[in-house]
């Protein structure tokens, strides 16, 4: 019925045209029809969408755009139905029905993918986005794109029970077009250490692997807790993280990042609201931070752009760089998935040798080859002159 | 001029609604997953039969779920941004008028960040708060369009220099705003506004807002179009216009309305798509004529077109990666800019 009040209106609109050119009305009026039928036919096909699938209707989602759902979705002649939905609340407060048991699982952030790995389910994983690149096997699975762009029909093309995202990363508007796809989204929120491993466990709830995600969060708890037992006694080392070092873009205090940083003893010169501020390199000048930390996936490539970022002005003037205090730990740091806990190990162990010397202690979790860096022994062996800790 | 009949104006428009007919199913056919041409012919005669029940399952979501909504985003995003640019190429007598080189499309960006950065404070229904975003940057155009239409005149009348100046320094000099506003944002909004503002259709926007899109799409164009006379007019001149009787004031505020609120719905659904006001009225003159009584319908048409084909190659260029339409767009456009520079300079 509404389209027909598109062209009423459309035939009245131009009325005036038509007395004025009393000889040539009907070619206005045609004109006015034409355009109104080309984009009537567009209006139409697209109101006819929605009701040609009445398995489909959700009578309950109408009081509440705002939930995902799982239900008998149009790809039910592809698998079997599944037998039950868990009616849960994800980490951005969305209601989410999810079928159980969850079988195929799509995620759209990189942390994501690590997460499921680490929680031994990536057989369900089938489909992850461009830069899903740890561990190396996650790149062999089939991409959906980026993460702030997935490509929407490849998702569907997987046919996912559950779509995995996270609010730091993904658009809003991707979750609203997946529900408006019928295809339930779960959404993780961690701004902590502490609460990337309650998300690890409550993900692993979600999919039905709770044990597996307890087992995991125990043994991140207990690492974590031996980092503090070394080193929390010690001085906080002033550090500059420097996520993007042209422009210098560094971590604000409510990001993980930063509380990756005071778990290893260290403390982030930078103290902002924002969560990923450019910085002036000359308030970093002023507060002269004991050490510089990059995130690198070669470090021994990382090492060559230290030279040069040494000759510069501005960078040149910091202690930090004139006594070559670099320390590069793995990117692991940059994604808030399990194996940040690795990275806070890397960074206590740097940032407080004295603490670890005891014996050659070598961490299961710790990729081979992170303990011989020339800008790691470089950092290691200019501390002792360190007495610029307040 | 040929006088304008029925037969003639109906047989362009046809033309040009079955040529977007065909792209509309090339767009349909191609994308990141491959849809067969068999599959997708069968689904779609199931369709026109009303036996969609009995739709293949796997196109079903993909075909009609995901590409059609885009499509029809595409195909009234395309037409909306080419009847403004046609509009403000007869009001500002200027050939090169856009709403994206006016400046128009940013101030109407700045406009729906706003409203998108107010609305959740106002503590108002979802459905109303929806609402806000194409408020938000009809208020931005029909600003940035007054500011730049004042600053343009020199001795009372339209200069076509200082006009373009004035344009893209307000463009520059809402960039800034946008950017500024974006710093000071949570930075889990930065990263998809930066995305939006490069002109985006991969979202469709929420159901409730489709239909009231369409029928302010058709009030604002049927608007102008009672003013298609006028602006023929105008092409010769205010002046001119005045003594042949135009009713200057009555047609300028129609049309600045009527035209700030296509430009501002389009962009609050797909960001800043450039280029397209600018392009499509050209090539249509090139083959009808300049007649607005022929050009709106036409353009409409085209723009509506080369939407689609824009859309369709940031689809599957990179796919699954996809590019932004506001970059096809503007690689497309930025060229044919100059041509129409130099052309008009020599």
């Amino acid at each position: 019925m509404a389209p027909w009040i598109l062209v009423g209106l459309f035939v009245i609109g131009p009325w005036r045209e038509i007395v004025m050119f009393r000889g040539r009305a009907r070619c206005v009026r045609a004109a006015g029809a034409a355009m109104a039928g080309t984009l009537l036919l567009a209006a139409a096909a697209d109101a006819q969408v929605p009701l040609q699938r009445p398995g489909q209707q959700r009578p309950w989602a109408d009081r509440n755009p705002d939930i995902g759902t799982g239900q008998a979705t149009s790809l039910a002649h592809a698998q079997p139905a599944p037998a039950a939905f868990a009616e849960i609340t994800d980490e951005t407060g969305r209601h989410v029905r999810i079928p159980q048991p969850v079988r195929r699982i799509v995620s759209l952030a990189p942390s994501l993918t690590e997460t499921l790995y680490a929680l031994g389910a990536q057989d369900r994983l089938v489909g992850d986005t461009d830069y899903c690149d740890y561990p190396p096997e996650a790149q062999k699975k089939p991409k959906v794109g980026g993460a702030i762009n997935p490509n929407l029909e490849q998702i569907a093309a997987l046919r996912p029970d559950l779509v995995l995202m996270t609010k730091s990363l993904n658009r809003y508007e991707t979750v609203r077009a997946l529900d408006d796809l019928h295809i339930p989204s779960y959404a993780t929120d961690p701004h902590t250490v502490d609460d990337i491993i309650s998300s690890t466990a409550r993900l692993a709830e979600v999919l039905g692997i709770g044990e597996a995600g307890q087992a995991l969060a125990q043994e991140l708890r207990q690492r974590l807790t031996e980092i503090e037992g070394r080193v929390g006694e010690l001085p906080r080392r002033r550090v500059l993280f420097v996520v993007w070092s042209d422009p210098l873009i560094s971590v604000g205090r409510n990001t993980f990042i930063a509380d990756a940083l005071r778990r290893a003893r260290a403390i982030s010169v930078i103290d902002t609201a924002q969560d990923w501020p450019q910085v002036s390199l000359e308030e970093v000048v002023h507060l002269q931070p004991e050490a510089l930390i990059f995130a690198a996936t070669h470090p021994q490539a990382e090492a060559r752009d230290f030279a040069a970022l040494a000759q510069r002005p501005g960078w040149r003037d910091l202690e930090a760089v004139r006594k070559s205090r670099f320390v590069v730990i793995t990117d692991a740091v940059n994604r808030p998935a399990p194996r940040l806990i690795s990275a806070i190990e890397e960074l206590a162990r740097q940032l407080h040798p004295e603490a670890f010397s005891e014996r050659p202690r070598t961490s299961p979790a710790a990729p081979p080859g992170l303990e011989s860096r020339t800008a790691d022994r470089d950092s290691r062996a200019s501390w002792g002159a360190c007495a610029c800790s307040r | 001029m040929q006088p304008l009949t029925l037969g003639r104006l109906f047989a362009r428009c046809a033309v040009l609604g079955v040529v977007l007919l065909l792209v509309t199913l090339v767009a349909l056919k191609l994308g990141a997953v491959p849809v067969s041409l068999y599959g997708l012919g069968r689904d779609l005669i199931r369709v026109a039969m009303g036996k969609s029940s009995e739709l293949a399952s796997e196109y079903r979501l993909i075909v009609f779920d995901i590409r059609l909504p885009r499509i029809l985003l595409g195909i009234f995003v395309g037409a909306s941004l080419s009847v403004a640019g046609a509009s403000f190429q007869a009001l500002l007598r200027n050939p090169l008028a856009d709403p994206y080189v006016l400046g128009v499309s940013s101030g109407a960006a700045l406009g729906a960040i706003f409203a998108l950065i107010a609305a959740p404070h106002l503590g108002v229904a979802p459905a109303v708060a929806a609402l806000f975003t194409p408020l938000g940057a009809f208020l931005g155009a029909a600003t940035t369009i007054a500011a730049v239409y004042f600053l343009g005149r020199r001795q009372g009348a339209i200069d076509s220099g200082t006009l373009l100046l004035a344009g893209i320094i307000s463009a520059s000099f809402l960039s800034a705003l946008i950017m500024l506003l974006m710093t000071t944002l949570p930075s889990s909004n930065v990263r998809g506004m930066a995305f939006w503002l490069m002109g985006d259709l991969s979202t469709p926007p929420p159901r409730s807002l489709q239909w009231f899109l369409g029928v302010v799409f058709f009030v604002a164009a049927g608007a102008i179009y009672t003013t298609a006379a006028d602006l023929n007019l105008l092409l010769a001149g205010e002046q001119e216009a005045i003594h042949l009787g135009v009713d200057l004031g009555r047609v300028r505020l129609v049309v600045y309305i009527a035209a700030s609120v296509l430009t501002g719905l389009a962009v609050s659904v797909s960001g800043a798509i450039g280029y397209v006001g600018l392009l499509v009225p050209h090539a249509i003159r090139l083959l009808f004529g300049g007649d607005y009584r022929v050009l709106l319908p036409t353009t409409a048409l085209g723009g509506a077109i080369a939407v689609v084909i824009a859309d369709t190659l940031a689809r599957t260029v990179v796919a699954p990666t996809e590019l932004s339409v506001g970059a096809v767009t503007a690689m497309a456009g930025a060229p044919f800019f100059i041509y129409l520079l130099r052309r008009r300079l020599t």
